[in-house]
């Protein structure tokens, strides 16, 4: 080589600046996994942790916490969890373009429509629930449309971790609305919000 | 090469310990992906002037794009894999694999 792009030595060695480089790039594009999940699973278990003391297990709440206080948490919660992701998500838009960030665009606007649909058909028919139901109403439907995208996403970026984490939504979901709203608030704050936190530790580690 | 019977062609473009980091990353952008400049730059932890000797070279043997845009005012260059690259760094890979094959070396 008359360059200066030193040779690379052995094959052992070339192999292994090939997988490092590669793991290297694909950790550096996919984002921080603490980032990721980790401020979604905070939000998530601040605001179902106050939602489960405002309801209790057997109707009698364990705080005095209001419905208003508990949705006020959960919505601060999550506003500061989607401030951190976009903040990565711009960061990595500006460094690439092409079929991927259509990709991005489109799943994006994908949550946008379907959190507007989820609050159009909880309006529509919240009302005519009894009152200590609607609140359930909202939070299984909103689950509903965060397990979807959650495997959505797992399929169009091939990440097994975020496809798993929609199932888990979806399971964890799907028996809480079945045990009723004290529950399905306990289960939402420890099993996501907890999940979704070590998750992101964990994935963190490993990377 | 002098790895002993029918060593297989090693991409002499490729087979620089710098270039082949630049062929890497960008083979692990999706397809029809460009990255920014910058951001490559950045990635691989090089000065500018260094990235931009090597992509040329990638460039002249058609297995990287280059491409110079605005974003507003300020210029903006964008780097991909082309397919010709894709190929020549996956022919590369398994040269190297072969290669350690026939050294009969631990995996």
């Amino acid at each position: 080589m008359t360059d200066d792009g030193e040779r690379a030595s052995s094959p052992e060695e070339t192999l292994r600046l090939i997988e490092r480089q590669r793991a290297a790039t694909v950790k550096a594009l996919n984002g921080d996994p603490l980032l990721l999940y980790t401020p979604w699973g905070v939000a998530w278990l601040l605001g179902f942790g106050a939602f489960f003391l405002h309801y209790g297990l057997h109707g009698v709440p364990y705080a005095p916490i209001t419905w208003q206080l508990a949705l006020g948490i959960l919505l601060a919660a999550q506003l500061v969890a989607g401030a951190f992701m976009a903040t990565g998500l711009v960061r990595l838009s500006s460094a690439i373009r092409g079929e991927s960030s259509a990709k991005g665009m489109m799943y994006g606007y994908a949550w946008f429509v379907g959190m507007v649909l989820m609050t159009v058909i909880n309006i529509r028919f919240s009302s005519m629930l009894p009152p200590e139901e609607r609140g359930l109403m909202w939070s299984g439907v909103s689950l509903l449309v965060v397990a979807v995208l959650y495997m959505a996403c797992g399929a169009l970026y091939t990440q097994w971790p975020m496809f798993f984490m929609g199932v888990w939504v979806a399971a964890v979901n799907g028996l809480g609305v079945i045990l009723g709203p004290g529950w399905h608030a306990l289960l939402t704050a420890v099993l996501l919000g907890g999940g979704q936190i070590v998750t992101g530790i964990l994935l963190r580690r490993r990377a | 090469m002098t790895s002993g019977d029918a060593a297989p062609e090693l991409d002499p473009v490729i087979h620089a310990q710098a270039r082949l980091r630049v062929m890497v990353t960008l083979s692990a952008l999706g397809e029809g992906d460009e990255i920014a400049f910058p951001s490559l730059k950045d990635l691989l932890g090089m000065t500018a002037g260094n990235l931009s000797v090597h992509l040329t070279k990638l460039e002249e043997a058609g297995y990287v794009r280059i491409t110079k845009t605005h974003r507003g005012r300020t210029p903006v260059t964008y780097v991909s894999m082309t397919t010709r690259g894709r190929l020549a760094l996956e022919d590369y890979t398994k040269a190297i694999r072969s290669l350690l094959d026939s050294a009969g070396g631990n995996p």
